[in-house]
């Protein structure tokens, strides 16, 4: 072979034809324990992850392991070359007219890049079944949560104090805050027309007033829920950052990108190639990171400013802008045998649905299917309906409904236990669905085990047995 | 007075949107080794859905969940998912990862049947092995199929799928129809305290025993019931949004109390013994059916405690005091 | 202002504003993200790191303050060699879902173990009450504590 010297040949072909290594022993690798590493040299083995099957072990995760070294990149940890941060000024009433906004002061302001209003946004509406929600409002606010302006700085103080110098002229309307006072015909109608409810849900079996008639006893009571928040750790928090190629990638904590990079091509006027969404581990969701927030409004304030944009809500801002649960007012009147069997239910759900659709639809289908529990009833009639009201938008919450009307079905099963005198778990057993039985909507249901769930959890308890 | 109560609550929950579409996309790809990789749409927010998407995708092609890597949450990189909502992950996505995995795997059973001698449909795949049906002594290893199968014949291991629940839709006028593929079924009871005095509420246990068809991973599971039962416990007895003319007047996490630690009940939780068919490997779902019955077996256990049935949430010691007076005046 | 401190063993420093929090000054200035900012006023605790063997809301504290002190956040508990207990159980038990709450949880839970190997339930309960986690219900993370007390009891000394 070739080579530059004679010596280096000669090495060269030594070491071609040695049959002996002569690299050094390998020494083991000793990192002194102050030295900063990314791993340490010895991990756990959890066998779970190596057995087969894999089906039912109880495998670790390996996210897990990140989490607990406290490298996980949530969006706040993650940080661009010339990033720049966004804030959003909120409404400051429920309902009003905006006159005008002047970001003249906020855009003087040293180390403020860009602005934006509503008027800028190419479709300033989004929603998952009614797109009533603009993503800066720019005619009317309905909640105090409703985003007015945006700002975008070198820092998030400067973008903080920017927001105080924005100058927003509104013309206060008369709110609504009450969902039955929202139901009546005087009530100020959110987004026009001649009525505040914006979907409804009936759902009909057998004749419901003819069995309430034959029953032995009726029962009626109203129950009522409160509003409530996802309180996930992490706050919602996006980042979007254009290409020269004119694509731009937005990383952020929703749940669903598919349909959020739908979403963003609405809104921004954009072919879906052109837009890269990128969902990173979330810190958290239970429903409230299911639609776009901020994204459309950092999207374009990357744009005017050459630069990534991101924000991360305050938890104040979690509270008042992000989504809660729909308070449910619910009437439920049923009819019983002197057995226990449960022969007639007619239920009134009323959802304060807030001031956008949101996740809306969703929980009045779902909560309406459960309304009745998982009971055997051959005449039902439930009758929902979610109406607008100038608060926070009431969107998807771990449960859809169904905590609130499972509140209002099981309470009112053991009033009825208690006026027959019979056991809360007899009563149970005596209607609850098999495997098999019809639901409400008429489907027949399979995989069913609801006694089996009662039976086993009262034996867990010691039920019967159980004493004051 | 302390006095003590007991209540249950069971439930029903659906996985999946209501009657509306909602698919998801998979694609699984074994490697020239056997490991694979898994590609989803969806996002993990925290309940290990990746975990157990790996764990169905390993349990299809015979291998552990440690020789699958899970890929998600780009979409440039990952195919369409619905997304991370309604618990219908493991479902559908579930569902999806299998069927992808299966295209992947027949892929393999056709590379390696002519090395056995046997047709591809007398194979199966088990334990990291390609083998026969019937006569396990009969195999390949699942790398040694996968690299004939790429290197030899040209052929990768590769499948996609897409999965979608079958519904049918509800009458506008009734409601009748069915609106989701499957459902899933619990009973939570609470064992509480009541101070008669000051109606303060405590929650001393809570037993829960939920069906979620097969539990792809029991820890997981458990860890889902768990985290639904604290926030059931907040719904029932602390959180409140206060509003005064439309403006929330507690914004912050000093006066929205969510539970802490100190809040938690003792918790025993079981799984039903249970197989729907539809799903992948019989899995259903479990993510938001464990936040449901809590509050209301909480509040059947203030009604045998101390007779007070709290018709409005959350149950404050207020309101259960004001119940108590109410019944002494009676 | 320029603010020296040693963190997780190290000397280091950074020029801040004054109004700066250590949070921030470890977030921003010192790339460790580990500790986490999820109210920025002390209620939710998953900026919760140890200064000078106690454990604090590092949004609370400002970064001047603790200059000249000995920090340790979730990035200095691994060793070299080994996981620390702590983190061996958390991930065994599952006790770490969306990981968000972890790095605060786990510091507090240091805290309380490098104190007593095994503490009751109660105060397991009573020492993570500062710190906030939505998806776990704190069921798993309390065993978790439990059993990487029994760790710390039965090896020799860590850091």
């Amino acid at each position: 072979m070739a080579t530059r010297t004679k010596d280096v040949q000669t090495d060269t072909e030594e070491l071609v034809t040695a049959t002996e290594s002569r690299a050094p022993a390998k020494q083991p690798l000793i990192v002194p324990a102050d030295q900063p590493v990314a791993f340490p040299l010895q991990l756990p083995e959890f066998s779970a992850r190596l057995k087969t099957p894999a089906v039912g072990q109880r495998a670790t995760r390996p996210d897990g392991r990140l989490h607990g070294l406290g490298q996980t990149q949530y969006i706040d940890d993650i940080t661009f070359p010339h990033l720049i941060h966004a804030k959003v000024l909120r409404s400051a009433h429920p309902h009003a007219r905006i006159i005008s906004i002047d970001m003249s002061a906020a855009e003087a302001l040293p180390g403020v890049l860009a602005t934006l209003t509503g008027k800028e946004i190419p479709v300033n509406s989004f929603g998952p079944t009614l797109q009533d929600q603009p993503v800066l409002a720019a005619e009317v606010v309905r909640h105090r949560g409703d985003g007015v302006a945006a700002v975008a700085a070198l820092t998030e103080q400067i973008a903080t104090d920017a927001l105080e110098l924005i100058k927003v002229e509104y013309e206060p309307l008369q709110p609504v805050f009450d969902p039955l006072e929202a139901l009546e015909d005087d009530s100020p109608k959110i987004h026009g027309g001649d009525t505040n409810v914006y979907t409804s849900k009936v759902i009909k079996k057998g004749d419901v007033e003819k069995a309430l008639a034959e029953a032995d006893h009726v029962f009626h009571r109203q129950f009522q829920t409160q509003a409530v928040e996802h309180v996930p750790i992490e706050p919602h928090a996006s980042i979007a950052s254009w290409d020269a190629n004119g694509r731009v990638s937005v990383w952020s904590s929703l749940g669903r990108i598919t349909l959020g990079r739908e979403d963003l091509a609405r809104t921004l006027d954009l072919p879906q190639s052109k837009i890269r969404l990128i969902g990173t581990i979330v810190g958290g969701n239970f429903g409230g990171k299911n639609e776009i927030t901020n994204e459309p409004i950092l999207a374009m304030l990357s744009r005017k400013t050459g630069r990534p944009v991101k924000s991360v809500f305050t938890r104040g801002d979690e509270f008042i802008s992000s989504t809660i649960r729909h308070p449910f007012t619910m009437d439920y009147t049923t009819g019983v045998m002197n057995d226990g069997l449960i022969i007639a239910r007619k239920i009134r759900l009323v959802l304060d649905g807030g001031a956008y659709c949101s996740w809306t639809a969703t929980t009045i289908g779902k909560g309406s299917i459960l309304a009745a529990g998982p009971y055997n009833i051959e005449n039902l009639l439930v009758e929902a309906y979610a109406v607008y009201t100038n608060k926070t938008t009431t969107g998807a919450m771990r449960g859809f409904g169904a905590p609130q009307v499972c509140f209002a079905y099981e309470s009112q099963m053991d009033d009825i236990a208690h006026k027959l005198g019979m056991d809360p778990l007899e009563i149970r057993l005596k209607n609850a669905f098999t495997e098999g039985s019809a639901s409400p909507t008429s489907q027949t249901l399979q995989s069913v085990a609801v006694k089996e769930s009662l039976v086993q959890a009262s034996e867990r308890f010691g039920w019967k047995e159980w004493q004051r | 007075m302390i006095k003590r109560g007991r209540g249950m609550a069971c439930m029903w929950y659906p996985i999946g949107f209501t009657v509306a579409a909602n698919p998801s996309a998979a694609t699984v790809k074994v490697n020239t080794d056997g490991t694979a990789t898994v590609l989803t749409g969806t996002v993990e927010t925290g309940q290990g859905a990746l975990t157990v998407l790996g764990q169905i995708a390993a349990e299809t092609l015979g291998v552990a969940t440690d020789d699958v890597h899970v890929v998600s949450g780009d979409t440039d990189t990952t195919p369409m998912d619905t997304g991370a909502i309604a618990s219908r992950t493991t479902y559908v996505t579930g569902n999806a990862v299998v069927l992808a995995a299966e295209k992947a795997r027949e892929i393999l059973f056709e590379a390696a049947a002519p090395l056995l001698g046997v047709r591809p449909d007398q194979l199966e795949a088990r334990d990291r092995k390609i083998q026969v049906l019937g006569f396990p002594a009969k195999y390949v290893d699942i790398a040694t199929a996968a690299k004939h199968s790429e290197n030899v014949l040209g052929c990768p291991s590769i499948g996609s799928a897409t999965y979608n629940p079958p519904t049918v839709a509800m009458d506008p006028e009734t409601g009748q129809g069915k609106p989701f593929s499957t459902y899933v079924y619990a009973t939570q009871i609470a064992e509480v305290e009541v101070d008669d005095e000051t109606g303060q509420v405590e929650v001393l246990r809570i037993v829960a025993v939920h069906d979620c068809g097969t539990p792809i991973n029991p820890m997981l599971v458990e860890g889902q019931i768990e985290g639904g039962i604290s926030m059931g416990v907040g719904f029932a007895l602390h959180e409140e949004i206060l509003f005064k003319d439309g403006a929330q007047i507690n914004p912050n996490l000093t006066n929205y109390i969510m539970p802490t630690s100190l809040d938690m009940p003792e918790l025993e939780v079981e799984l039903v013994d249970n197989y729907d068919p539809t799903g992948p490997f019989g899995a259903k779902g479990a993510g938001e059916p464990t936040a449901v019955p809590t509050a209301a077996a909480i509040m059947n256990a203030i009604f045998d405690a101390v007779g007070v049935r709290i018709t409005s949430l959350p149950a404050t010691a207020e309101k259960v005091l004001g119940g108590i007076m109410e019944l002494q005046a009676s | 202002m320029l603010v020296q401190l040693k963190v997780n063993g190290e000397l280091r420093s950074a020029d801040v504003p004054a109004e700066t929090t250590l949070l921030k000054l470890l977030r921003e200035h010192l790339g460790l993200t580990g500790a986490k900012l999820g109210c920025d006023v002390g209620d939710c605790g998953t900026c919760t790191v140890i200064v000078d063997g106690e454990s604090v809301n590092s949004c609370l504290m400002l970064a001047a303050r603790a200059a000249g002190h000995d920090i340790t956040t979730i990035e200095g508990l691994a060793n070299a060699n080994q996981l620390h207990p702590i983190q061996h159980a958390f991930e065994e038990l599952g006790a770490l879902q969306c990981g968000f709450c972890g790095p605060g949880m786990i510091m507090s839970a240091k805290h309380l173990l490098d104190k007593n190997t095994e503490p009751t339930v109660a105060e397991i309960r009573d020492a993570l009450a500062g710190n906030l986690c939505r998806c776990t219900g704190y069921t798993k993370i309390i065993e978790a504590v439990v059993v990487a007390g029994r760790a710390m009891s039965s090896t020799d000394a860590r850091p």
